[in-house]
């Protein structure tokens, strides 16, 4: 299979890639940054992993630059897993709203925007393809900081739900992995304490294992999964 | 450029058991005279798109053969 994944050269992103080429796919990386992670794997995998460097805070470009000059009509594509995503940490009072809309282009306007051109591919093709989107656990559990975060989050599970439904009778699914928190950058600005509290929340009181989000992507992505659809798959440790 | 559309409309309607239509006029209704869905319409603009590089449906709908002809000209 060929799969887009987006945000593809550190943490959850480059796992994703990792478990991809492992199982044979083509993966087309997508990034703002080409990291020495991500090289290491190219050449390990050469001829089945491509990378653009994008801007991905650009939607109205995204069009162009994943579709036009990376993804054409002669690849035929089967997923896009969207994890690009940026954090916007702060209490809701002290809400900036540049800030908001710039976390916005990234977490959702450009994967609704490329999520229309890979169905269009899909439909092009005539494939069954598959759409991941990462989610959040903060859009289920509330944590202080995470409001605006958890709202970008949140529209994208909507989105996936209504999409699944809408593309559904052409075959075309669509779910969400909300992953717990994980040991990524992502989550690198918390304190030690911040992040102990957070683990204590959880059944398994530990950090959300990378490589068990990514498998489940490659899970959800596979034809294993082909009556699995409009969903949200929690890999969280169990934060109920 | 007017065969093209007709071959492309006529393949999604052999898709759907549809007869091919022999001929498209500029006043020929998408939905209504030729029975095309939302889905048919979505394949339409990609099948266009990937021939001409031109989304018909890019500002606003198309409910015409005449609107896409202009679209293209």
């Amino acid at each position: 299979m060929n799969i887009l994944v987006t945000g593809c050269s550190r943490g959850v992103g480059l796992e994703i890639c990792s478990v991809l080429l492992r199982e044979g796919h083509t993966v087309y990386g997508v990034a703002r940054s080409y990291t020495d992670e991500f090289i290491a794997l190219e050449q390990q995998y050469s001829g089945k992993l491509f990378f653009k460097s994008i801007d991905l805070s650009d939607s109205e470009g995204a069009r162009k630059s994943v579709f036009k000059e990376f993804i054409t009509n002669d690849v035929v594509l089967h997923g896009y897993v969207n994890n690009a995503a940026i954090a916007y940490d702060d209490i809701v009072t002290n809400l900036n709203l540049d800030r908001l809309k710039a976390m916005y282009e990234v977490n959702v306007f450009t994967p609704m925007m490329i999520t229309k051109y890979a169905i269009r591919n899909m439909l092009l093709h005539k494939t069954k393809g598959s759409i991941i989107h990462i989610s959040s656990i903060s859009v289920h559990t509330g944590y202080k900081g995470l409001a605006m975060y958890a709202s970008s989050k949140g529209a994208l599970e909507a989105f996936s739900k209504d999409t699944a439904r809408e593309w559904g009778p052409l075959g075309i699914r669509s779910n969400v992995v909300v992953p717990g928190f994980m040991a990524t950058a992502m989550s690198a600005s918390l304190t030690e304490d911040q992040r102990d509290k957070i683990y204590a929340r959880t059944s398994l009181k530990a950090a959300t294992s990378v490589n068990s989000v990514a498998e489940t992507v490659a899970f959800l992505l596979s034809d294993k999964a082909c009556s699995i659809t409009g969903q949200n798959v929690h890999v969280d440790n169990g934060t109920i | 450029m007017e065969q093209k559309i007709l071959e492309i409309i006529n393949e999604i309607r052999a898709a759907k058991n549809l007869e091919p239509v022999a001929e498209l006029k500029p006043e020929t209704r998408l939905r209504e005279d030729l029975a095309l869905t939302s889905f048919d319409l979505a394949e339409l603009t990609v099948k266009i798109e990937d021939e001409f590089d031109i989304d018909i449906f890019e500002d606003g709908l198309v409910s015409t053969i005449g609107e896409i002809y202009a679209k293209l000209a």
